[in-house]
């Protein structure tokens, strides 16, 4: 059961999150002038933070049910998570700061913040799913961090198909194809998904368990949250794909 | 310096950092709400607005603590695999609850309580941010819960060199998770009050455009702040009573008590040195202390004083002292966390697990890139976010009714 909480939320951040990730790579692709970046970035601004909350909630998951396994894990991949970790600050910050100054220098400089922090995010990705399972960066990774950069890529790309509109849409077209962006998004998303399964069924998740006196406790309430937390999470969709109401 | 004092310090600064900006958030978010519910009850257009111009500066400071708090919650098993090994079972099981309970739920309806002003009616709106409070409160309940535990370990038994949860009860109600909620709560409020009192005060004092505005902000934040300030002294109080005696013993300089304690746990647990660092610990006891009294001054002064319109009109000597106080709190609670911290010493989980034996198998190098890495970035976080809560509170409400909301992400036009 613990196994499957924390695939589920671990697939929905690549799934959820991976989206945002890989418009932020695009980003100078898919917006050419400032004010294009500014609307490319906005398809992703009311959601991103509630997409990457679900890998909090993996690692909560991680450190909770299995705690042996998340010191070790970490720890071994000390400098790609500390890479990942600082690509995301940055990545976020940029996100945040960019509506702030009305200023065009100031928004190139978050752009800029956003692109690096998210192709950061994606390489580090890159490394920790090839490491996975074996406690080292080894050979693999010579092929795995440009296949995980790719499909990242590849994923906001899909996204982007979707939510944009105008010119950005028509670049993320170029590279997603003419029609058919539903399932060139359902095909991402299970690309995003199978990796992240993949690097996960290395992992020796059974052995770590914590014990059972603390799993009685929180397996159950885990159980009970995730509805709730699946819940909220719809209803933000479903609000941010209404038109606004001019009521107040 | 050594890979133990490169992580200590790493730890310091990311929930230092961190803290800084929780401080404030938890407050201000507790303020916003209930003018909001003051609003949404009566109408009222200024406190419509009011929460309009708080509620965005509580969105500024409110990102950069998400982001810090990212790096606070994987600084665990990065740097101290050796403490999710050893009290994983106990320890592990609260941070996971604060994620999923609290975390989750706070970031989700933030973004619907930011973005959702034109698209939720104003019922669910007021839900919503009310949502955002208490899941902030829970958050912080959870965080004392794993941090009480570490200074006063209890429910849990020690089985093959790992810990074993045996009372799950005991756990949740630690007294030194407890007292610590209700200190933190109230100090939050304090640091909130002194926000809101400082940020009113400038604007009366440059007689800028919105001074009905202000004068009610100003007394919203004076008549919070003293308060809270009482209550925060009061659970400061109670939790002397739950602390380490060896943390205790080391703030009073009783070098008799501390000779006796350290022969104790040198008995019980092999040589070392058992006492945490004397001048670190009484320095930073003595600053919140000295704080705690020079905010009591200044907040039974602001009181008085609020209750003569003049006074919040024109004494423009008073407005200079509310603004000046603004960071007095944010100190206090800084030095608050160092003596918590430093002066449980050298254990990590209290009488049980050193910090040294925390530590992870970690390369300095590897531990002092990372340092170098985080503290530039958390300084420049730190710089730009009290630069733009500085310029937004300049800019005042009419900045925020435009429509065009400058400080948060621009809703997408896209859709």
């Amino acid at each position: 059961m613990e196994i499957t909480l924390l695939a589920f939320f671990a697939v929905g951040y690549f799934v959820l999150a991976g989206a945002d990730l890989g418009i932020g790579m695009l980003l100078p692709h898919l917006g050419r002038s400032c004010d294009e970046r500014g609307r490319v970035l906005a398809s992703i601004t009311p959601l991103f933070m509630s997409n990457e909350v679900w890998l909090v909630a993996a690692a909560g998951v991680l450190v909770g049910a299995f705690p042996l396994l998340e010191g070790e894990l970490l720890s071994g991949l000390y400098v790609p998570s500390v890479a990942l970790l600082l690509g995301w600050v940055v990545r976020d910050a940029g996100i945040w700061l960019r509506g702030g100054v009305d200023r065009a220098a100031w928004r190139r400089g978050c752009d800029g913040a956003v692109v690096a922090g998210s192709w950061a995010v994606a390489l580090s990705w890159g490394f920790i799913l090839a490491a996975m399972g074996e406690r080292s960066v080894t050979g693999s990774a010579a092929i795995v961090v440009p296949a995980v950069a790719a499909l990242f890529c590849a994923h906001g790309t899909a996204f982007a198909g979707l939510r944009l509109g105008g010119a950005p849409k028509a670049r993320a077209r170029r590279l997603s194809g003419a029609s058919g962006e539903r399932l060139v998004y359902a095909l991402t998303s299970g690309g995003m998904a199978l990796v992240c399964l993949l690097a996960g069924s290395r992992l020796p998740l059974a052995e770590n368990l914590a014990d059972p006196a603390t799993l009685a406790l929180l397996t159950p309430a885990l159980l009970v949250i995730t509805p709730v937390l699946v819940a909220s999470q719809v209803w933000l969709w479903r609000v941010f794909d209404r038109a606004p109401i001019r009521s107040q | 310096m050594e890979t133990l004092d490169l992580a200590r310090l790493q730890f310091a600064l990311t929930a230092g950092s961190h803290f800084l900006f929780v401080a404030l958030t938890l407050g201000l978010a507790t303020l916003v709400a209930f003018m909001q519910t003051r609003a949404t009850l009566t109408g009222s257009a200024v406190h419509r607005r009011m929460t309009r111009f708080w509620g965005r500066l509580y969105v500024i400071n409110y990102a950069m603590g998400i982001v810090t708090g990212l790096v606070m919650e994987f600084q665990f098993g990065l740097v101290w695999s050796g403490l999710t090994h050893f009290a994983g079972n106990v320890f592990g099981a609260s941070l996971a609850m604060e994620t999923l309970t609290a975390f989750f739920v706070e970031s989700t309806f933030l973004g619907l309580w930011i973005f959702g002003w034109d698209r939720l009616n104003r019922w669910a709106h007021l839900g919503v941010l009310w949502v955002v409070t208490l899941t902030a409160y829970a958050s912080a309940y959870w965080i004392l819960v794993s941090n009480g535990f570490l200074q006063n370990p209890v429910g849990a038994e020690v089985v093959d060199g790992v810990l074993r949860l045996t009372d799950a009860a005991a756990v949740l109600t630690n007294p030194a998770a407890l007292t610590a909620f209700g200190h933190i709560l109230c100090g939050a409020l304090v640091v909130a009050g002194f926000f809101v009192a400082g940020v009113s005060a400038h604007h009366l004092r440059r007689r800028t455009e919105e001074q009905e505005f202000f004068r009610r902000s100003l007394r919203i934040g004076v008549f919070t702040a003293l308060p809270a300030l009482m209550a925060t002294a009061a659970f400061g109080g109670v939790q002397f009573g739950t602390a380490q005696p060896m943390k205790l013993a080391v703030y009073r300089g009783a070098a008799q008590e501390v000779a006796r304690l350290q022969a104790e746990t040198a008995a019980a647990h092999g040589p070392g040195d058992y006492a945490p660092p004397a001048g670190l610990v009484q320095g930073s006891a003595t600053t919140m202390m000295i704080l705690f009294a020079l905010m009591l001054l200044i907040a039974g002064l602001n009181a008085l004083l609020a209750l003569f319109p003049w006074a919040v009109r024109r004494l423009r000597i008073w407005h200079v002292l509310l603004t000046a106080a603004v960071p007095l709190p944010f100190a206090a609670m800084l030095a608050g966390w160092v003596f918590r911290e430093v002066g449980r010493q050298p254990w990590v989980v209290y009488g049980l697990l050193t910090t040294q034996d925390a530590l992870g198998e970690l390369s300095p190098g590897a531990v002092r890139f990372s340092l170098a890495a985080f503290a530039s970035l958390f300084g420049l976080l730190i710089a730009v976010n009290t630069w733009m809560l500085a310029r937004s509170a300049r800019q005042g409400p009419a900045a925020t009714e435009t429509g065009h909301v400058p400080a948060e992400p621009l809703p997408a036009p896209a859709f």
